[in-house]
């Protein structure tokens, strides 16, 4: 009976019209999501093109919250590629299941957070940049030199594969997309919901003071270095994360590829494109940039080189025209939306502030 | 009471002396001017006090605590509160949001950082605007800003660097108004002005600053009828008579 | 000390001197107009492409085909600093922009840039062979390769002659007041925009000038440029922002540190050790050697 009531009443409030838009959007789009593993069953393709929008955006989300701090990383996709490897080689190696190696694979990352982080944490903006740049570069060294790190072998280089091991949830392997999809999914919309709640709480409102004006914000009370440190080994250990996702889905890892700088480039340029010091812009960039990139893919597979140039002129245009994304004109149009049709009462624009407002 | 102390300070910047051998010593509840022509010192003296510069010699103490070289946002958890010369909004946030920031310094929820934002915005009478944001503001709405955002941290000592830099007379009386207003909640102020008749009529103390060293020291009557200040920076129009 | 040692030593020292006309270019750029030009590397290869098709195509000889290159280098400098650079200038409405930005913005130049070249010239090694110089001088027991030392006399008169343009012209004058203090440099009458492009186009004309002097020897490959580019950041910040001699201290040092290291280890550990030293440089003493600008 209670249920019933309980559903009663958020029907009355959708009916109402209580709810801001943007949450109704939300719900619309992930039920929408749900649905598609089941609607194209027989086309993996595009559930695989999906699966990679989440993983993007979810890389890219990861990437943002030292964005919301004010910095930019440079070289993030070094800790994407530490998450990848402690998985892969715990598993391949000595046998140890991706659901426990997934932890050391965070703990490694934030480890790589804290070597770069501390001694960088008076360093101004393009000053953290170039020093995260280098860092990214001297792990591609080590992992393309090394190959044995004591007992463990890292491959020298070459690519790093996952043995197939067919349809086995104890090793986080599947023989379908499902899992994976709704997997990944999960973690996009926790990364995302994450993001959101850091915005909103005590640690957020501190990230936005020490990134419009860091002399203020200390004037206030706020250590701007150990705020800016937990923004950055929160984005390291959410992003070595994806990285062992990523190792588990595409079972392939290519140091040459990933490690490299236009792979760091590329989580920016997505970041960016959507709103690189939003909470949901780095993921609504994922949802441009990925499937433009596959377009890319398929029209001009003959001419590889096409799609980092590409890339290229897409951040050279953004950085030019619209370098805070296109997440703010997105909202602008939510928010007009939602007065003219959903809600055109005054008690929208104070919650809509609240809720959906400036990111 | 005093309850702040500064003993035989000193800073330098290179070759210059900026901050001389300063004693000084702030009252509780007073109302404290710090007068001098620009290159005294004045700032200097403030960022050695709020943190952001570290004393060459010399002690910095705060409610009979030695709070010399601690950073900046040390010194505020401390109690004391500071604004800008120039002013520092958080220019993408509103109002309400800019003062929250400075509300959690005394609160753990986001609700209690309301609150006490919210106070401080009706002292200084920013209710109606709160959700203007920082790029929107106009100079009299941010100097008031930063004085509600300090305010809001629970300070029980502001350092307010020329809060009536860039206002009109009308603004300034309403704005020394306010100033008063927070002086009678029993909040310590030492302001740096170099509108006269501002400092004349606000502060019950005033201290003259020149070339790093402070100059003179005094009730208002006292500095401006010393022929010293008249010399070095008053003119004569600003005398008090009798 | 062994042969093998001093030999390594020497080859640096040879090594440094091309770091060093790449981080005088990058110097000229970041001291005055205080961007980060991340798209250095490729330029650099791309006017190499161009001397390597002069040499190619109509037999010009590397050290004659500068004559070419470089003016081209300078045209095309200033054309990236008006035409991409700038606007973003206009939408701050200052002089002095957030160098995170145009990192960003010359990062995608950079990826533009060198796979232009990669689709246009696939992933090929070009040589040039037979120029001008060949040979090499005997000291001892060491064997310089002339080619090789006169990319070493080419930094030294680079620099050389950048410090007097700097210190001893009125254009220079103009350069290092725009550099010092863009708006009062801007009040005295100075274009400051047209200077920026003036300095832009003269820090790719420098580190052209060693790109052809390096071509009789340095095969080329689309992304080569990066490689270098990379070294001539840690030449700059080694030898701090804003110093020219600096540069060539640092180049040479990290010629030989680079040489010796991969001597004792190999090429890959000494680039790790190279980008350690950037990044020690960068968190304890920013300024570097001999810089001048505040970090």
């Amino acid at each position: 009976m209670k249920q019933n009531r309980g559903i009663e009443a958020l029907g009355e409030r959708l009916r109402t019209r209580q709810i801001p838009l943007g949450w109704v959007i939300i719900a619309v789009v992930l039920i929408l999501l749900i649905i598609v593993p089941f609607a194209w069953k027989d086309n993996s393709y595009y559930v695989h093109i999906v699966i990679t929008i989440f993983i993007w955006g979810y890389m890219a989300t990861a990437w943002g919250l030292v964005g919301q701090s004010g910095q930019l990383s440079f070289g993030h996709a070094a800790f994407m590629g530490i998450g990848a490897y402690t998985t892969g080689i715990l598993y391949s190696q000595f046998g140890v299941t991706p659901w426990l190696g997934v932890f050391v694979a965070i703990g490694l990352a934030t480890l790589g957070g804290v070597i770069i982080g501390i001694p960088t944490l008076r360093l101004r903006g393009v000053y953290f940049a170039l020093a995260t740049f280098a860092f990214g570069f001297i792990i591609l060294m080590i992992v393309k030199n090394a190959t044995y790190i004591g007992p463990v072998y890292i491959g020298g280089g070459a690519f790093l594969t996952l043995p197939r091991a067919g349809q086995a949830p104890a090793v986080f392997q599947f023989e379908s997309k499902t899992p994976y999809y709704f997997m990944a999914l999960a973690m996009l919309a926790g990364i995302v919901y994450l993001s959101h709640w850091f915005n909103r709480s005590r640690m957020g409102f501190y990230w936005t003071a020490i990134r419009g004006d860091q002399d203020a914000a200390e004037s206030l009370g706020i250590d701007a270095a150990k705020y800016r440190l937990r923004a950055f080994l929160i984005s390291c250990a959410l992003t070595g994360l994806g990285g062992a996702f990523f190792m588990q889905y595409f079972r392939f890892f290519s140091p040459q590829k990933v490690l490299d700088v236009s792979q760091s480039i590329q989580i920016a340029l997505i970041g960016i494109v959507g709103g690189w010091q939003s909470v949901f812009g780095p993921m609504i960039g994922g949802f441009i940039i990925v499937p433009v990139a596959e377009l890319l893919r398929l029209n001009l597979g003959a001419f590889p080189a096409m799609s980092p140039i590409i890339y290229g002129i897409i951040l050279m245009l953004f950085i030019l025209f619209m370098p805070n994304g296109v997440n703010e004109p997105f909202m602008r149009g939510l928010n007009w939306l939602e007065r003219k049709y959903w809600r055109p009462s005054q008690n929208a624009n104070n919650e809509n502030n609240e809720k959906v407002g400036r990111q | 009471m005093a309850i702040l102390e500064v003993n035989n300070l000193v800073k330098r910047f290179g070759g210059l002396v900026a901050v001389h051998d300063l004693d000084m010593t702030v009252n509780e509840g007073e109302t404290l001017g710090l007068i001098g022509p620009n290159g005294a010192g004045k700032t200097t003296l403030f960022n050695m006090v709020a943190g952001y510069y570290r004393p060459d010699k010399g002690q910095v103490i705060f409610q009979d605590h030695d709070i010399t070289g601690l950073k900046p946002y040390e010194v505020c958890r401390r109690g004391i509160g500071r604004t800008f010369q120039t002013t520092k909004p958080f220019l993408d946030i509103s109002i309400l949001e800019n003062v929250v920031i400075g509300g959690f310094m005394q609160a753990h929820s986001t609700a209690e950082a309301r609150r006490a934002a919210q106070d401080a915005l009706d002292i200084l009478e920013l209710s109606d605007r709160v959700e203007t944001l920082g790029s929107e503001l106009t100079v009299p709405d941010r100097k008031r800003l930063e004085i509600a955002r300090a305010l809001a941290t629970g300070a029980k000592l502001l350092l307010l660097d020329e809060p009536m830099a860039g206002l009109t007379p009308s603004e300034k009386g309403h704005a020394s108004e306010l100033l008063r207003k927070i002086s009678g909640q029993g909040i310590t102020l030492v302001i740096v002005e170099h509108d006269m008749k501002v400092v004349m009529t606000l502060c019950s103390r005033i201290i003259l600053m020149d070339r790093g060293e402070k100059l003179l020291e005094g009730s208002p009557k006292e500095v401006s009828s010393d022929p010293r200040a008249i010399t070095a920076y008053l003119g004569e129009e600003y005398t008090v008579s009798g | 000390m062994s042969e093998a040692l001093v030999a390594a030593v020497v080859t640096g020292i040879l090594l440094g001197g091309l770091y060093a006309v790449i981080a005088l270019g990058l110097n000229l750029i970041f001291g005055i107009i205080r961007v980060i030009n991340f798209a250095h590397g490729s330029i650099m290869i791309i006017l190499m492409y161009l001397g390597f098709f002069l040499w190619y195509l109509l037999g010009i000889d590397p050290y004659v085909g500068m004559l070419i290159v470089v003016p081209v280098a300078f045209g095309f400098g200033y054309g990236i600093q008006h035409v991409l650079i700038r606007p973003m200038f206009k939408r701050e409405k200052s002089y002095v922009v957030e160098p995170l930005g145009v990192l960003l913005l010359m990062a995608g130049f950079d990826l533009v840039i060198s796979n232009s070249a990669l689709w246009a010239f696939q992933a090929r090694v070009w040589y040039v062979y037979g120029s001008a110089f060949m040979g090499s001088v005997s000291l001892g027991f060491l064997h310089l390769t002339k080619q090789r030392l006169i990319v070493v006399l080419v930094a030294v008169l680079l620099t050389a002659g950048v410090y007097w343009l700097l210190n001893h012209t009125s254009l220079g004058n103009r350069i290092r007041a725009v550099g010092q203090n863009r708006e009062a440099a801007a009040i005295c009458g100075i274009n400051v925009h047209h200077i920026y492009a003036l300095t832009f186009g003269l820090g790719c004309a420098v580190t052209a000038v060693g790109g052809c002097a390096a071509l009789p020897f340095m095969p080329i490959t689309p992304f080569a440029g990066m490689g270098l580019a990379l070294r001539a950041f840690v030449v700059v910040i080694l030898g701090g922002l804003g110093s020219v001699r600096g540069a060539l201290l640092a180049g040479i040092i990290i010629g030989v540190v680079e040489t010796v290291g991969a001597h004792f280890t190999n090429s890959s550990i000494a680039a790790i050790i190279v980008f350690a030293i950037f990044l020690i440089i960068i968190v304890s003493r920013p300024k570097g050697l001999l810089g001048t600008i505040e970090v």
